[in-house]
């Protein structure tokens, strides 16, 4: 690139002046979505909100389902990061470990690229995957098997595999050698280094990967209106039932709301995934700075 | 090694081959599914023609094409903006203010799509509509620019990423010699990490490509080519949203895995590239 | 309510006690007393206003019974009740011979609907004609001011292929006709309304029971798209809402039909907007 700098003040106050109002119109923009959510929604945060006409404690404690209330959306959301992160994380863990500690370099490139891509793979690919192996398991396994709240973990599981694959991987191989080598040295097997030294010191980090995890199993809506989410379900009774989600229940409610009333509804919902969004975020980022350290010392 | 260690080594290597087989499950279930397209002799059909189910045609070439279109407004929107943030961050930190900004954009990343694309429909779009005084307002223009905020804090992080790289001795000479910062930018930093800027923006497009809801929401999803950026248009992960509740034995869902191997390939394109420039980079340094 | 609709359906209302006594007994929630069990709904989406009331009533009534209730359209509820997917599949058109062949289907009309043509309220074109709406719908008439409105370019708004509500308005009112490639396209009757309210310059379609002020029905050829003109047919685009089950309904899917069809049901499809069949 040639540049003239027939004026170095100057360009420099460009360079810095353009630094300056590209971020500002980040921040400006970012501020401009909430405030717009907030000034629209907060007067829709209340009970009413979550339960609707429906007494507070009898819908907690199941008693009442609860209609035009956001509380099975809820339960519905928080069911499904439940299931998919326990799919995920066992299956993340393992593969992490093994690529860190155990796999040879030629099969972990082509393993790390494969995982690479799965990463990148459009949720609704993964979506559409689901969907169609519902589709395929109901016609040629067994015919009571439905898009279902397992199905839609199932989906969710292999979208944030790679990202708790990645973690831990790098959490492990990040690690300084002296806590390597120090338990082998005093005569520890590999197996007993893993579990007892390395994956207590990395935990920080493994938990923080999880954390962004859920995170993404709350926001995520294509995977889910794909494979299993609906618009009314109430609170789902088993694994194979359908659900209702909070991402979906935005989405649904951005494009058929009846009223104004149901439109709050939808601001509402809106404020309540951001705040836990943000949330779930800012735990692991607390997570990773203050308990990797304190980690290291409960050895 | 005793038998409980093999036992367990076996676990991670099963485990390992299972998550890595999904990835080839899910190409290999899209080419499988979509198989009878080609077969059938409608490749060319999808090729060449517009999209009109009722009259036998199956097109995806005004899809593919809206798709492009709004995935690269969007960097185009997001790139010089992102730039901009990066050197705040990386380059000018103004009163350690860049530390500050960095977990501004970091926080972004957990804003969730759908949000933008409900903000989208009830506050952009309007806006659009009065401004251009054209159109619904749901268009090419709306989606993108709501796309280019989603992609923007990959795009900022990963350049701040890159700018670390370059080693703090050649910004010193830099210094020594009397150049001001964007001196610094333009004959230090930019030809250093134009690798990794390159990643950047991949891996940004792939995020813009691979995203449903904004478009979905907020593009208008007809099918017609795109003439202008006040146009409506469709993209392919919308197109999968919209033609899901298809009848699963009719040719339009099966052009669906079309949509879906495109999206793959796209975005797994991207990653080999991200990949390829980023091991090119480590060679260098 | 007006009071116009108030006297019809207290007409009916009395109508209903008068002739169908031995059925009433079984059109109240009542008959869910003990039922258990799971019981999905799927397919058009002008039918979910009434399904949602309905489950509402039936599950606070007994909440052993869950009922899950998605759209999708008319073509995805037959297709899904076919597969057995769901149990009710929705429809607003009349499923095909094909489709009945194929998968045995059963058919049950439970209201009677309109397909109206809707305008933002602040459009000053009030009526079209036919051939007008045709037109319009394929892109030869493309600017409001030909048709005695502002200079302003016409957006087109139609609905995705499973819609039925597309079905029959592509039959009935566009007689076959193409629709431009240009057309936004929603997916679902709610997602219509909300688009033509949002938009001053659309044009769209949606079932007559989801009209209300925040969209304009256009006068069509003279007669203006209401229950009333529907129902004494004057007013020709109109259609059957349906659910559809695999074979003869059974169990849940059975009393829920025959809730719809009972006076309670009848009552909320009124309510809704549409018009009762019993």
């Amino acid at each position: 690139m040639k540049t003239n700098f027939t004026d170095k003040d100057l360009t420099d106050k460009i360079f810095k002046s353009f630094s300056w109002v590209c971020s500002i119109i980040l921040v400006g923009a970012i501020l401009i979505i909430i405030g717009f959510l907030i000034i629209k929604g907060y007067r829709s945060l209340n009970l009413n909100l979550l339960f609707s006409d429906t007494n507070p404690l009898d819908a907690l404690l199941l008693k009442k389902p609860v209609f035009d209330g956001l509380f099975p959306a809820i339960i519905g959301t928080l069911l499904l990061i439940i299931l998919s992160i326990s799919f995920a994380v066992p299956l993340g863990l393992a593969t992490g470990i093994f690529l860190a500690e155990y796999c040879p370099p030629q099969i972990k490139w082509f393993f790390s690229l494969l995982f690479d891509i799965l990463a990148g793979t459009p949720s609704i690919v993964i979506g559409l995957f689901g969907f169609s192996l519902t589709i395929f398991l109901h016609h040629y396994f067994y015919s009571r098997i439905f898009p279902c709240l397992l199905i839609s973990a199932l989906s969710l599981a292999f979208l944030v595999l790679p990202y708790i694959i990645r973690t831990t991987q790098v959490a492990l191989e990040t690690l300084p050698l002296q806590t390597r080598l120090t338990a082998p040295g005093l005569g520890a097997t590999k197996l007993q280094n893993i579990f007892y030294v390395l994956l207590p010191s990395s935990m920080g980090s493994i938990l923080n990967g999880i954390i962004l995890a859920i995170g993404r199993c709350a926001e995520d809506t294509a995977v889910i209106m794909l494979t299993g989410a609906v618009a009314v379900a109430g609170i789902p009774k088993s694994v194979f039932s359908n659900f209702e989600a909070l991402p979906f229940y935005i989405y649904y409610i951005s494009s058929q709301y009846a009223d104004q009333a149901e439109l709050m509804k939808g601001y509402g919902a809106c404020l309540i995934l951001l705040f836990i969004c943000t949330n779930l975020f800012i735990i692991a980022h607390f997570i990773k700075n203050k308990l990797s350290k304190r980690m290291l010392y409960r050895l | 090694m005793d038998v409980k260690e093999k036992i367990l080594i076996i676990v991670f290597y099963g485990a390992s081959i299972l998550s890595a087989a999904i990835t080839l499950i899910i190409l290999g279930f899209m080419v499988v599914l979509s198989f009878p397209i080609f077969s059938e002799g409608l490749f060319f059909n999808i090729l060449t023609k517009p999209w009109s189910p009722d009259q036998g045609l199956f097109g995806l070439g005004p899809i593919i094409v809206g798709t492009l279109c709004i995935a690269l407004l969007a960097l185009i929107i997001s790139f010089p903006v992102s730039l901009g943030c990066s050197f705040f961050v990386g380059i000018l930190n103004p009163k350690g203010l860049g530390r500050h900004f960095k977990k501004f954009v970091e926080l972004m990343t957990a804003i969730p799509t759908v949000i933008y694309g409900f903000v989208g429909i009830f506050l952009l779009v309007p806006l659009v509509r009065e401004i251009f005084l054209k159109g619904s307002g749901l268009c090419i223009l709306s989606a993108s620019i709501m796309l280019a905020i989603l992609i923007s804090p990959t795009m900022i992080l990963f350049f701040v990423q890159s700018f670390k790289t370059v080693p703090q001795n050649y910004l010193n000479a830099v210094d020594a010699l009397g150049g001001n910062i964007a001196q610094k930018f333009f004959y230090v930093i930019l030809p250093n990490t134009r690798k990794g800027i390159m990643t950047g923006i991949i891996l940004s497009f792939g995020r813009a490509v691979g995203d449903t809801l904004i478009a979905l929401m907020i593009s208008g999803n007809s099918v017609a080519f795109p003439g202008s950026v006040l146009d409506s248009a469709r993209t392919l992960t919308a197109q999968i949203a919209l033609l899901i509740a298809a009848d699963f034995e009719s040719i339009e869902f099966k052009t669906l895995f079309v949509c879906g191997i495109c999206l793959y390939i796209i975005t797994s394109s991207g990653v080999l590239m991200a990949r390829y420039s980023t091991k090119k980079k480590r060679h260098h340094i | 309510m007006n009071i116009q609709k108030f006297k019809v359906s207290s007409l009916l209302l009395i109508l209903l006690i008068f002739f169908q006594a031995g059925v009433c007994m079984a059109g109240g929630v009542e008959v869910f007393k003990g039922e258990k069990g799971i019981l999905r709904i799927s397919g058009g989406t002008a039918h979910i206003p009434v399904m949602k009331e309905a489950a509402k009533k039936i599950m606070t009534f007994n909440p052993d019974i869950q009922i899950i209730i998605a759209g999708g359209g008319s073509g995805a509820g037959i297709k899904q009740v076919g597969e057995g997917l769901v149990d009710i599949g929705n429809s607003g058109r009349k499923a095909t011979k094909a489709e009945i062949d194929k998968y045995g289907l059963k058919m049950y009309k439970w209201a009677i609907d309109g397909v109206a043509t809707v305008v933002n309220p602040k459009n000053s074109v009030k009526s079209l004609l036919s051939q007008q709406l045709q037109d319009i719908f394929s892109g030869k008439i493309i600017n409001w001011k030909k048709l005695g409105g502002d200079d302003k370019p016409i957006n087109v708004y139609t609905r995705d292929a499973a819609s039925g509500t597309r079905a029959v308005f592509w039959k009935k009112a566009l007689k076959k006709g193409e629709t431009t490639r240009k057309a936004n396209v929603v997916v679902s009757n709610g997602a219509m309304k909300t688009a033509v309210n949002n938009d001053p310059y659309s044009i769209g379609y949606v079932s007559v029971g989801f009209i209300d002020k925040s969209v304009f029905a256009v006068t069509l050829d003279g007669i203006k798209p209401t229950l009333k003109s529907v129902q004494q047919g004057q007013y020709l685009i109109a259609r059957g809402l349906y659910s559809n089950t695999k074979g003869k309904a059974k169990g849940l899917a059975k009393k829920f039909i025959n809730y719809l069809l009972g006076p309670e049901g009848q009552k909320i499809v009124r309510e809704k907007g549409f018009i009762s069949v019993n």
